[in-house]
């Protein structure tokens, strides 16, 4: 499947032509959506491609003649001049590696076609992530063709050869060394091995060497306070799969929690529908995609979660007088059933906690120990790795900073003039240091400060590894050349130190000097690095121990949260601040992506922006509709937000996202949102972050794809208890094929391809919406677009409030075209542009499509997305499809559409052809599994099964004989090839 | 002279209809298209007379959608050998020199909204002349077929292609 | 011979039992005399009236060319349609004019067909309102494609893509030839009523290129017994091709959504109820114009307050009709206890487009009720505001069935709302702009009142005068 890349020639040569590309004008910008490197003319004939669009005017009107000019058209073939070895033109290439989008290092396969990697998908066959990844995952390629990135290193925001920054910057840290003046490392989370191990050995060639690791989203408080608890300042590795009694607190780990993919996957595997399934239980301040995914969510303000987690102890623990009174918000009740729950199931309950308060941490920590969580759920060795910031060590760093003691200060994937919270005392800092060098791959709000901005690689152009879990490992190698005079972060730092070896090569060595040893299986280094490098990943045995006793100091936490329940005092006027982190955008580092923008918020689908979540009726008290600007007044601080009424808030809380507000992440994302972070910043001694909140009378408008946010009563997303699953009783699937029709049987092909889509399983995380995106080319519309409800997204996930609007149940429906057998749209075409296929498929040809959108009125789901404009070489839509840069994104199997014409779901028919290709070479009929859609690829819960309904054995055929399979809106009689599996709560009614 | 005037204009519209459905009927038709190369290669020396076969130079026709056409170091892997020069060759030789790719013009052209797979058809056993005509014979290659869509699908019909009905559904090429 | 071509005459426009001259034609005007008035306006300098009435329509007129300009090179983007929303202005525009377009018809064709005397003086100018007004509706189905340069391809034309025809399962495509056919018909039907007067122009003009181009015209027309009789006939007979498409047209145009699965369109009685409310409307639009071109022309002689109440009789008449259409629709929908279904009707009359809704019930089920007293049928001053609240309650109506069903339908996930953008309405004065044109010109270079069939109507009691001895 995966092969390790020799020789690129063709790289070269494709750099040359991105290079003399961008110089040209957009008629012929297009050469990037052909599988060769053709030079293009003017259309043979007014097609749905994004080629022919650019002079449809000289068509327009007198089709005839077309037919004249036509023959004018001259397209070139350039052919390779040395044939590489590796590549045969139109066929796509495999390359294992790990993501770069956070510092949670999934696994992944890059998708390399004609030398452009165009597709990340999950490493099925690697460990702990089960071939599934997020929807930054599936945008990080688009990053890859971003504009914004530096065309080389900058002195002092000029451009400059890298010798001669280089040379500045070894004399810089030769005379700091000579007067033992201190140098520090800033970085982000390092998951690689390497380079840790390079950064070990600066610290022993610079003795006052010093590194400091910031995360935007720090989780310091768990390791300081397992420190305590266990002698071990590290993450536990969770496993939700092994939890039959979930509680979730401030955490959102199936959104963006520590490693949301895997928790995903280990989270369905627990929830399907059995008498095994995982009881959840969340409390949250404001919705998140975890609490909207839980059997019982509770609301409640941050400054309760102390007494909350406490009180949970003292009834786990049957005291007869609880140490603290329960938090108002939660009836006592309630948590005595909770503590029951846990205490049924010791050893495979799970309790987790993300907010980063030693205490709460401690109690957290005791909880899971007497409970006996320790080591079965709540794992110590092997540990994560995938955070390891110190918010207090960067303020110390600060400090000295800002007393000058800094000489040399070296920033590694941080941007904290963005994201830290004290981002005004760094830069004066930053000031004081003479010499700052930072690795950013943009101009970003940090470099903008620095003397000299070394470039770091994409990660899909760079050699590296990862260690996300202690004991697995991944590999990353370059899937293409380096686009830029970029140079590979850890390489500038080996470099700096003086050693004469390359980063590929001490790679290498690394992994022969710790890791070759650890495996058995090969014997010859070359060969293990080959199997390695093709496969990904290496997972060598952690040698277990016993899981260490709990030696925290409760009574220290108690009183501390104790203090705290007296010290939290609010006004009448006064609102708590949570801040949160989105599915899209995270800690905003890929704020530039247009995807990720443009990707609905599961919870509120607002996309281009994001809103000060309340609930509605605090709103109401205050007299806001949503897209109300308020001032948010925290301490000093003070920011305008639009106000966005979130369903299932906690009452007194205010919520605001993080990650927007950028001012140097690029065209795509600067000005979106305002910058959260700042509101961090608050007098020490205050725990809980109050805010106070003022109307502006000024309104904005906030782009959500979805307004209307109830089912009204309607049966479109079916559930049931899983005590009426069990017993058979309840709202489950209906037999729509019993209804009559008056159509005439379509002659089924030798296939019947479908979907069945388990709305039990799915979360809701969207990564299925950029895959799709990624995969089918779907273009950027922005804001404005979407505001008018034009997004192009071929797949949308539905979300629906039930219940009141203090605690609403959430429901999620992925959506795309259904595929019907008696297809409403088919029989509307005025000429026959969409048609059924022998193979079951709704087949949409573009080319064919005259723009009468009859299909779109008819289509019951409303699943059909109308080119309003020319989306593709269009300065009004300045995403990636209107640069040669980033069109080399598109995949050349699925053509750019044209200006008003009707698209949607094809069931990634593109992959249904490769996949009926493969099999004819090979001879062999199609397997079940051999071929996914994007969408199933993408998804971590494993929630979409494509299949073939006339194979009784596939998974999918046997989905739909599943009680719980049913058809949206079947009492129409449109007979869907893709059909829903209800959603099971386990709990009571 | 009424008459005339009316019959001639009755006469008049109905041609002007006839050839405006002509030309219609006929958009996406370039038979006859042949035009000149940067190289004077002649298909009927290599391909006829010395008949080196297709899928020599257009190996990619074996397992790409593409057949493509062979990078110079291909052609060099004779031309190296052979003694004889002339000034075409010559321009090879150039381009494998100075690492200049050759910017051959493409004869053979269909709208980028057709998805065509040159291994499916080679592997089904369709001869490279159904579509290219006889290659062999041709000093400068020329289009003989229409290449339009009526025409590929009466041989996707005559031959059966796939199973009932699949043979003529839109999403074996449009997607 | 000119008995028998009077009895001719009579025949086609209806039997002879009661003297016509009495109701139909005000005064009694000498047949020299009907021929200068009706030509008058085709000679006489025009008056301000007609001039500022022109102005006015072509600034319209323009304004819409910018309009459809812009759209057609820009993208359908500049309306303010959206994912849920497919069809709103353009679509509501089309089945309005097309509306409007059937008074030509019945007046002309079916009361030709049932012998009504008093559509003689009033027929030319409602056929030629049917064909400027399918002229406009025909534009919409056009410039509302995404690609309209590839309009084409809704015609079934042999081509070179083997099997690919068009869909004739698609209403859409019944649409074409329904418009095409009326339109064909239409045209024929209103040239054929003008052979004779185009003969009386030709013969009444001096020599020169107008004489030249009303010879043209007028087929070599002599006036003869055997041309006459062969006229008759071609009239009933084309009358009767006609008289169907009155029902076909607007039963086939109201099938684009009465064949749909969408709540609120998809209605077994949308046929008689579409074309209920396209007599309706169209009657308003005759009533409209004539009351204006009476005067401005200076024709109350053969325009007469007789013909102005039966018109409103009929108004009246298919306005109780398209009310009753109202009541029945929301009847079945809370009979048939469809939940989407009935949704649709109650988010009509309270949900966020209920203005629109009140505004049709109140124009079209209302105001005619004032039609009852025969005061206001018989003043023109009071006729006049009426005939424009029917037009404006019937675009309405259509604009209510087709947002309003669109806008909130099965899943409420894709609930949105429908707001209008500057160019649509653009192109909406615009349509008016074409209509009022075409119209203007119409009575200032055509007989806009059949010569012949009035001199009819005045019978051979006229006196003769002998130029006229021929026709």
């Amino acid at each position: 499947m995966t092969t390790e890349m020799k020789s690129q020639p063709v790289y070269w040569k494709s750099l040359e032509e991105l290079r003399q590309d961008s110089r040209r004008t957009v008629s012929d910008r297009d050469e990037f959506a052909e599988p060769l490197p053709w030079k293009r003319a003017s259309p043979v004939m007014p097609a749905a491609d994004g080629h022919s669009r650019r002079d449809f005017l000289t068509l327009m009107g007198f089709t005839l003649g077309a037919a004249g000019c036509s023959r004018a058209t001259t397209q070139h073939a350039l052919p390779f001049v040395t044939a590489p070895e590796d590549l045969t033109p139109g066929v796509p290439n495999w390359y294992a590696s790990t993501c770069g989008g956070c510092s949670t290092s999934c696994s992944v396969l890059v998708k390399v076609r004609d030398g452009r990697p165009i597709k990340i998908e999950g490493n099925a066959e690697a460990p702990l992530f089960g071939g599934g990844t997020c929807a930054t995952g599936q945008a990080t390629v688009l990053s890859l063709y971003d504009g914004a990135r530096l065309k080389g290193p900058l002195w002092r925001g000029a451009p400059a050869a890298w010798q001669e920054i280089d040379e500045r910057i070894e004399s810089h840290l030769r005379a700091t060394m000579a007067r033992r003046g201190r140098v520090a490392l800033l970085s982000g989370t390092i998951t690689s091995p390497t380079t840790r191990d390079l950064i070990a050995r600066w610290s022993q060639h610079y003795d006052r060497f010093q590194h400091v690791v910031h995360d935007p989203v720090s989780y310091a408080g768990i390791r300081r306070a397992h420190q305590t608890c266990f002698n071990r300042a590290v993450i536990p590795h969770y496993r939700f799969d092994r939890a039959a009694m979930i509680v979730g607190v401030e955490a959102d780990f199936l959104g963006t929690w520590l490693s949301p993919v895997e928790f995903t996957a280990q989270y369905a595997r627990r929830r399907r529908p059995a008498a095994s399934m995982a009881h959840h239980v969340q409390f949250e301040s404001t919705m998140t995609l975890t609490g909207a995914n839980a059997d019982v969510r509770h609301a409640l303000a941050p400054s309760e979660i102390g007494r909350l987690v406490l009180s949970l102890l003292d009834r786990v623990e049957q005291r007869d007088r609880s140490r603290v009174d329960p938090p108002y918000s939660i009836p006592a009740s309630a948590l005595d059933a909770i503590a029951n729950r846990l205490r049924s199931h010791r050893g495979e309950s799970l309790v987790v906690c993300g907010v980063q308060d030693e205490a709460v941490q401690t109690i957290v920590a005791g909880l899971n120990d007497v409970l006996g969580n320790v080591g079965r759920t709540f794992g110590l060795s092997p540990s994560s790795l995938q955070k390891q910031g110190d918010e207090g060590e960067v303020a110390a760093l600060i400090a000295a900073m800002r007393r000058g003691e800094i000489d040399a200060l070296i920033l590694y994937g941080v941007n904290p003039a963005y994201d830290h919270p004290d981002s005004d005392a760094f830069l004066e800092g930053l000031a004081r240091v003479p010499l700052s060098v930072s690795f950013a791959d943009r101009v970003d709000e940090t470099a903008a400060h620095v003397h000299a901005v070394c470039p770091d690689h994409h990660y899909l152009e760079a050699w590296g590894d990862a260690e996300p879990v202690t004991g697995v490992f991944s590999l990353m190698q370059p899937a293409i050349n380096p686009l830029f005079d970029t140079r590979a972060a850890p390489g500038s730092l080996l470099k700096w130190l003086g050693e004469p070896s390359n980063w590929r090569n001490e790679l290498r060595s690394y992994w022969q000097r710790n890791l070759f040893p650890l495996q058995s299986a090969e014997r010859d280094f070359d060969a293990f690095w080959d199997s390695r490098v093709q496969a990904g990943f290496l997972r060598v045995p952690v040698p277990p121990q016993p899981s260490p006793a709990f030696v925290g100091d409760l009574d220290a936490a108690v009183n501390r949260i104790r203090e705290d329940a007296h010290a939290a005092s609010r006004g009448a006027d006064e609102y708590e601040l949570h801040l949160y982190e989105t599915v899209a955008l995270r800690d905003g580092r890929n704020a530039n992506n247009p995807w990720l923008q443009e990707l609905p918020d599961p919870i509120s689908r607002l996309t281009w922006g994001h809103g000060l979540a309340i609930a509605p009726a605090a709103a109401d008290r205050l007299g806001v509709r949503d897209g109300e600007i308020v001032t948010l007044i925290a301490d000093a601080h003070r920011v305008d937000v639009p106000i966005w009424r979130q369903p299932g808030q906690s009452a007194n809380t205010v919520s605001i996202a993080f990650g927007y507000g950028r001012t140097h992440a690029g065209p795509v994302g600067n000005g979106v949102g305002v910058n959260a972070v700042p509101l961090l910043r608050q007098k020490s001694g205050r725990r809980s972050r109050v805010v106070r909140l003022e109307k502006t009378g000024r309104s904005t408008t906030l782009a959500a794809t979805q307004t209307h946010h109830s089912t009204e009563g309607r049966p479109v997303v079916r559930e049931a208890t899983l005590k009426s699953f069990l017993g058979g009783v309840g709202e489950h699937g209906a037999a729509a094929e019993s209804l009559p029709s008056l159509w005439a049987e379509h002659q089924p092909g030798s296939h019947t391809w479908g979907l069945a889509i388990d709305l039990n399983a799915c979360t809701g995380c969207s990564a299925c919406v950029v895959a799709c995106q990624a995969e089918n080319n779907v273009p950027v519309v922005g804001k404005e677009e979407v505001g008018r409800s034009r997004e192009m997204h071929w797949i949308r996930i539905d979300r629906y409030y039930q219940g009141a609007e203090a605690a609403p149940d959430v429901l999620f429906q992925p959506v795309m075209c259904q595929h019907c057998a008696n297809a409403p749209c088919e029989t509307v075409c005025p000429v026959l542009a969409t048609v059924h296929s022998a193979d079951g498929i709704n087949e949409q040809v573009y080319n064919r499509c005259i723009g009468t959108r009859y299909c779109e009125n008819n289509c019951p789901y409303k699943v059909r997305r109308f080119n309003w404009f020319r989306y593709a070489n269009n300065p009004r839509f300045d995403f990636n499809m209107n640069s040669a840069l980033g069109t080399m994104v598109l995949n050349p199997d699925v053509v750019v559409r044209s200006r008003g014409v009707m698209e949607k779901c094809s069931l990634c028919v593109q992959r249904i052809q490769a996949g009926k290709t493969a099999a004819a070479l090979s001879g062999k009929a199609i397997v079940d599994g051999q071929i996914q859609t994007a969408c199933q690829q993408a998804c971590p819960a494993k929630a979409i099964v494509f299949g073939d309904a006339q194979d009784p054995r596939s998974a999918f055929a046997r989905l739909r004989q599943s009680p719980r399979h049913y058809h949206l809106l079947d009492e129409l009689g449109t007979r869907p090839g893709v059909g829903y599996l209800t959603k099971i709560r386990n709990r009571e009614a | 002279m009424l008459r005339v005037a009316l019959i001639g204009t009755y006469v008049a519209l109905f041609a002007l209809v006839g050839v405006g459905v002509r030309a219609l009927a006929e958009v996406g038709d370039h038979r006859g298209y042949r035009p000149a190369q940067p190289i004077e290669f002649s298909h009927r020396l290599h391909a006829g007379d010395t008949h080196i076969p297709c899928l020599y130079c257009h190996y990619g026709a074996l397992r790409s959608p593409h057949a493509g056409i062979p990078a110079a170091s291909v052609c060099m892997n004779c031309h190296g050998l052979l003694s004889r020069q002339t000034a075409e060759i010559e321009k090879l030789r150039e381009s494998v020199l100075q690492v200049r790719p050759i910017e051959w013009v493409k004869v053979h052209n269909l709208p980028d909204f057709v998805h065509f797979d040159h291994s499916r058809h080679v592997h089904a056993g369709v001869a490279c002349q159904n579509c290219h005509g006889a290659v062999e014979g041709m000093s400068r290659v020329e289009q003989r077929m229409p290449l339009t869509m009526g025409w590929c699908l009466n041989c996707h019909e005559s031959r059966g292609v796939g199973d009932h009905g699949a043979r003529t559904d839109c999403i074996r090429c449009h997607y | 011979m000119l008995d028998t071509q009077w009895e001719s005459v009579a025949r086609v426009g209806g039997d002879h039992s009661r003297p016509a001259r009495d109701t139909w034609v005000e005064g009694s005007p000498a047949l020299n005399e009907i021929s200068d008035d009706i030509a008058r306006p085709l000679s006489a300098r025009p008056s301000a009236g007609w001039y500022g009435c022109l102005a006015a329509s072509t600034t319209a007129l323009a304004v819409g060319v910018g309009c459809v300009t812009y759209q057609i090179a820009t993208g359908i983007g500049t309306w303010g349609l959206n994912k849920t929303v497919g069809w709103a202005f353009d679509i509501t525009n089309f089945v309005f004019w097309i509306g409007i377009g059937h008074a030509g018809t019945l007046i002309s064709a079916i009361l030709l067909l049932l012998r009504q005397r008093w559509r003689m003086s009033i027929n030319r100018s409602a056929e030629a309102m049917t064909i400027f007004a399918v002229m406009c509706a025909a534009l919409f189905p056009l410039i509302h494609m995404g690609r309209p340069w590839m309009a084409f391809w809704v015609v079934p034309y042999p081509n070179w893509r083997g099997p690919l025809w068009v869909n004739f399962r698609s209403p859409l495509l019944w649409d074409v030839f329904a418009i095409n056919t009326y339109l064909t018909i239409s045209l024929v039907f209103w040239y054929l009523g003008m052979i004779p007067d185009f003969a009386t122009l030709r013969d009444r003009a001096a020599a020169g290129i107008k004489k030249r181009i009303y010879s043209l015209l007028s087929l070599g027309w002599d006036g003869s017994q055997r041309t006459w009789s062969r006229y008759e006939t071609t009239c009933v007979l084309l009358a009767g091709l006609a008289t169907p498409l009155v029902i076909s047209v607007h039963s086939i145009v109201s099938m684009d959504f009465a064949t749909s699965i969408l709540p609120g369109w998809h209605a077994t009685i949308f046929p008689p109820y579409f074309v209920a409310g396209a007599v309706y409307s169209g009657f308003g639009m005759v009533l409209l114009l004539l009351i204006i071109t009476r005067r401005v022309m200076g024709l109350e002689r053969y325009i007469t307050v007789q013909h102005l109440d039966r018109m409103a009789k009929v108004t009246l008449l298919t306005g109780s009709l398209v009310a009753f259409s109202y009541s029945s629709e929301f009847l079945s929908a809370w009979y048939g206890g469809h939940a989407d279904e009935r949704f649709v009707f109650v988010n009509r009359a309270t949900g966020p487009y209920a203005w629109a809704f009140w505004t049709m019930v109140l124009c079209n089920v209302c105001v005619p009720q004032l039609l009852w007293l025969r005061r206001i049928r018989s003043s023109p001053a009071a006729l006049l505001p009426i005939s424009i609240l029917i037009n404006v309650g019937m675009w309405f109506e259509r604009f209510v069935i087709i947002v309003t069903s669109l806008h909130r339908s099965y899943l409420p996930s894709s609930w949105v709302m429908y707001y209008p953008t500057s160019i649509e309405i653009g192109t909406l004065i615009g349509s008016f702009g074409l209509f009022f044109t075409c119209f203007l010109l119409f009575i200032r270079l055509l007989p806009m009142i059949a010569t012949w069939e009035i001199k009819g109507l005045v019978g051979a009691h006229g006196a003769e005068s002998p130029q006229e001895s021929h026709v």
